[in-house]
């Protein structure tokens, strides 16, 4: 088997063994940061139980698109998107029985995840000391936006209020609008789920030498100042403020310098082509190939610091060359030429026309018991011998009380009846 | 710095790190976490170098901060790899090492195939971080991060719906790499964890496309289920349908995102009685907004239409950290759209020792650098020492530990092929 070939490259033998097989999370997430995370994980191969209360659901579970009719709380297709690979069971953590039964899951887990307000799990009676007298190995990952120290540890973020918080946002738009135009989508809770994936990847290898668990404590603002730097050290070394004129600046280079650095109309409605000249070698193939070998030689374009001053009128020539032409062919045409280049590609376009996302088999059909067959996406670490997987749809509500609560703590059916009764389960 | 005596979560592990700045970002991720990571310059040092800014914004192979940030803790030996000496230096270090990362793509001139690599020396783990993976018809198509951005669909959800004509906006500061850098450090240490049962490393294939691909929320879903594309708005989440915005200026020349708005009937009183502590905001105390759903966003509601514009006019008429504050103590999660010389200012993150002080004597100067994306309790985060000069290491490498005499060394360094 190469480590490269098309595919989940999931070996047909039974001895298939992904790189965290043998982990299991216990998985307190919700929303989109932590299930980011534990989504992560679960492709790696470990095991993971997401704890669910049916009278506080996640409201993911609620989410568009609904594929298959508007059931919930196991028809969305965002949640079957993002905790597949997972398992459920229904368990109330404010119910002396429940914590009890969380407590006795603690103990024969390695990891557990929650992105809840700071104070939830402390006042559940789940504090890191409290879990650690439980199991003193457990690696405790608390994901919230402040972290659980400082003096704002009780205010509370989304997505786009930590990327806000964090700089991010101001660093998206175009210098002459009024408001920048940010991240049109919770992309820290993406990177502070992916944080913690590798925070938890590192922590298990650390106890696997030494037998120390720890807690991770994340914050969401955090994660996204920690990607930042360019600008933070303009600050803090040179003393530049990012407030200027011309920042945020649009989709033209920051650094390294370039010119071209833009997007640029291509033919039909709202289409674009993104190019990057990052070299004189590149602006010259670019040139030769664009129809105009003159703009090579016309003193406005011959260097970088020359286009750097004319770049509005390089920008308006390029833009009036890229306009009416096809984008893909355009972008195919200037790859040729080795000359870095790209047409905008949202979701839907990822999906049905992308050749190099067909080629490597990026989506694959699944099933689901409510949604029925439906496209998932793809596992972006290719491992040549303990391959990842995404052979398991989202859990239904549930689905695995039997398994946790008979098969992995001992209760016997009886037990597990009361449970329910006096309102511990469910 | 003071003495750590803390252990390291990657202790012990040492990463030869061949990558150019596509992979800088996954090498500080692993240095971070306590691996010993080695950065291979080519001769005349890693473009890495020539990225700004720069210190007193002059260029200079020591003075970007790029570099001081994305190489901070690694060391640094120059080795020309496509020389045969150099790579076989290389291949010597690779012996006793644990990872090589690396992100020449498969097609173009590379000085050694990193799969046959990960065959030679079983016990190694080998990262290839590329724009497209090391398969399909796009896996040598010429690269920039904002190039990675568009194909990769980030770019595509960001943007003006209130500005015509204006195209899909990239981010700034190298997403790309950030995004794909957490997967590749995440492989690599789930690679790691393998190892320590299995003894046996492996080659691990990480396509920064497919990287993105996944990080585009909801538009994945739509595009999965629905075969629907999402239309970009500004300030706020690319969505099926036109949502109401969320960004509003301040008296003070500022803006104020009020996404997070109270779910509670508690919390929602309490905004309310904050905003009309300010003389402000008489219809919020409808009773119709006692209601949840008549506050939640995106619906296009009548009821919220009347909401936001109240809060629009309160927030209009008081200063950003004053509403930030009160909102927050009220428990929603509204927020000031800040640049990043902004947080500087915000106590919290000192409490919480974010900001980290490096010396970099050369420069005689204490830099303040943004710092640790997670606080681990017993292997915690370091910058580690400031990043290296160019083959600042070297010596210590192939002398002090592969043993190669003083003379072999300066042989080396004669033909160009160490530095």
């Amino acid at each position: 088997m190469t480590p490269t070939e098309a595919g989940d490259g999931i070996p047909d033998s039974a001895e298939w063994r992904a790189p965290l097989d043998g982990v299991r999370v216990i998985d307190f997430t919700w929303i989109v940061a932590g299930p980011t995370c534990t989504r992560l994980l679960g492709d790696l191969g470990a095991e993971v139980i997401r704890v669910e209360n049916e009278q506080t659901l996640d409201s993911i579970r609620f989410g568009r698109p609904h594929p298959n009719g508007f059931d919930p709380p196991n028809s969305s297709g965002m949640f079957n998107w993002l905790d597949r690979n997972k398992r459920s069971i229904t368990i109330n953590a404010r119910h002396p029985d429940g914590l009890a039964l969380i407590k006795q899951l603690i103990r024969v887990s390695d990891v557990l995840v929650e992105n809840y307000s700071s104070r939830i799990l402390e006042n559940w009676g789940l504090s890191y000391a409290e879990q650690c007298a439980e199991n003193p190995q457990i690696i405790y990952v608390s994901l919230s936006g402040f972290g659980h120290s400082g003096p704002q540890r009780d205010y509370s973020t989304w997505g786009p209020t930590a990327q806000a918080l964090s700089g991010l946002t101001s660093m998206s738009g175009l210098p002459e609008a009024p408001e920048p135009a940010g991240w049109g989508y919770s992309y820290l809770d993406h990177m502070a789920g992916f944080t913690a994936a590798a925070a938890i990847t590192a922590a298990l290898r650390h106890r696997r030498e030494t037998g120390q668990g720890q807690w991770i404590d994340l914050s969401q603002v955090e994660t996204g100042m920690a990607l930042t730097a360019g600008a933070t050290l303009d600050f803090t070394v040179n003393d530049r403020r990012y407030r200027q004129t011309g920042n945020p600046p649009g989709n033209r280079a920051v650094w390294p310098q370039s010119a071209p650095h833009n997007t640029y109309p291509t033919a039909g409605d709202d289409n674009w082509i993104m190019i990057t000249c990052t070299s004189d070698a590149e602006w010259e193939r670019f040139c030769e190939i664009s129809d105009h070998p003159h703009w090579r030689s016309d003193s406005r374009f011959a260097t970088l610091p020359a286009r750097l001053r004319h770049e509005d009128e390089l920008d308006e020539q390029i833009g009036s060359w890229t306009a009416g032409q096809d984008g893909r062919a355009l972008m195919q045409r200037l790859q040729a030429a080795d000359v870095p280049a790209g047409v905008v590609q949202n979701g839907l376009d990822l999906v049905v026309n992308d050749p190099q996302m067909h080629a490597r088999e990026w989506t694959a059909t699944r099933d689901h018991p409510i949604i029925g067959e439906h496209l998932t996406d793809g596992l972006q670490i290719r491992f040549s011998r303990t391959p990842a997987h995404r052979d398991r749809a989202a859990p239904v509500l549930g689905e695995a009380n039997h398994y946790v609560f008979s098969d992995l703590l001992g209760l016997s059916d009886t037990q597990i009846a009361e449970l329910h009764e006096n309102g511990a389960l469910g | 710095m003071t003495t750590d005596t803390h252990a390291r979560a990657l202790a012990g592990i040492r990463v030869l790190d061949c990558s150019d700045p596509k992979g800088h970002f996954t090498g500080k991720l692993l240095a971070g976490l306590g691996a010993d990571v080695i950065q291979i310059e080519p001769p005349g040092g890693s473009p890495g170098r020539a990225i700004g800014p720069f210190l007193d914004d002059q260029p200079g192979l020591e003075r970007s901060l790029y570099w001081w940030h994305y190489a901070g803790g690694k060391r640094s030996v120059v080795l020309d790899l496509y020389s045969d000496d150099g790579l076989d230096v290389f291949l010597q270090m690779a012996e006793s090492a644990d990872v090589v990362l690396e992100t020449w793509q498969p097609g173009r001139d590379r000085p050694f195939d990193p799969l046959a690599l990960a065959e030679h020396l079983p016990e190694l783990v080998v990262l290839s971080l590329t724009p497209f993976g090391q398969t399909g018809p796009w896996r040598d198509f010429s690269w920039s991060d904002a190039v990675g951005l568009a194909l990769g669909g980030p770019m595509g959800s960001c943007g003006y719906d209130n500005i015509p004509g204006t195209p899909p906006i990239r981010p700034t500061e190298h997403h790309a790499s950030h995004i794909a850098g957490y997967y590749a450090a995440t492989g690599i240490c789930a690679a790691l964890y393998e190892r320590q049962s299995s003894g046996l490393g492996q080659h691990l294939d990480v396509s920064m496309h497919e990287c993105m691909g996944f990080t585009i929320e909801s538009s994945a879903p739509w595009a999965l289920y629905e075969q629907h594309p999402l239309i970009r708005q500004a300030g706020r989440h690319a969505g099926p349908q036109p949502t109401e915005p969320w960004q509003y200026p301040t008296a003070d020349g500022r803006l104020i995102n009020i996404f997070g708005m109270p779910r509670s009937e508690a919390s929602w009183l309490s905004l309310v009685a904050f905003i009309q502590s300010k003389g402000l905001g008489d219809r919020l105390s409808d009773v119709e907004l006692l209601d949840g759903r008549k506050r939640q966003l995106g619906l296009q509601q009548p009821s919220v239409a009347m909401m936001l514009a109240d809060i629009a006019e309160f927030i209009a008429a008081n200063e950003a950290e004053e509403i930030y504050a009160g909102a927050q103590a009220a428990g929603a999660a509204w927020s000031i759209i800040r640049t990043p010389d902004e947080c500087l200012s915000d106590e919290h993150w000192h409490a919480r020792g974010f900001f980290v002080d490096v010396e970099h004597e050369e420069h005689g100067r204490t830099v303040t650098f943004p710092g640790a994306p997670y606080v681990l309790s017993e292997t915690p985060w370091q910058h580690g020492r400031r990043a290296p000069l160019l083959g600042e290491h070297t010596s210590d490498l192939l002398c002090g530990e592969l043993g190669l005499s003083t003379e072999e060394l300066a042989m080396l360094v004669a033909a160009g092929v160490a530095q």
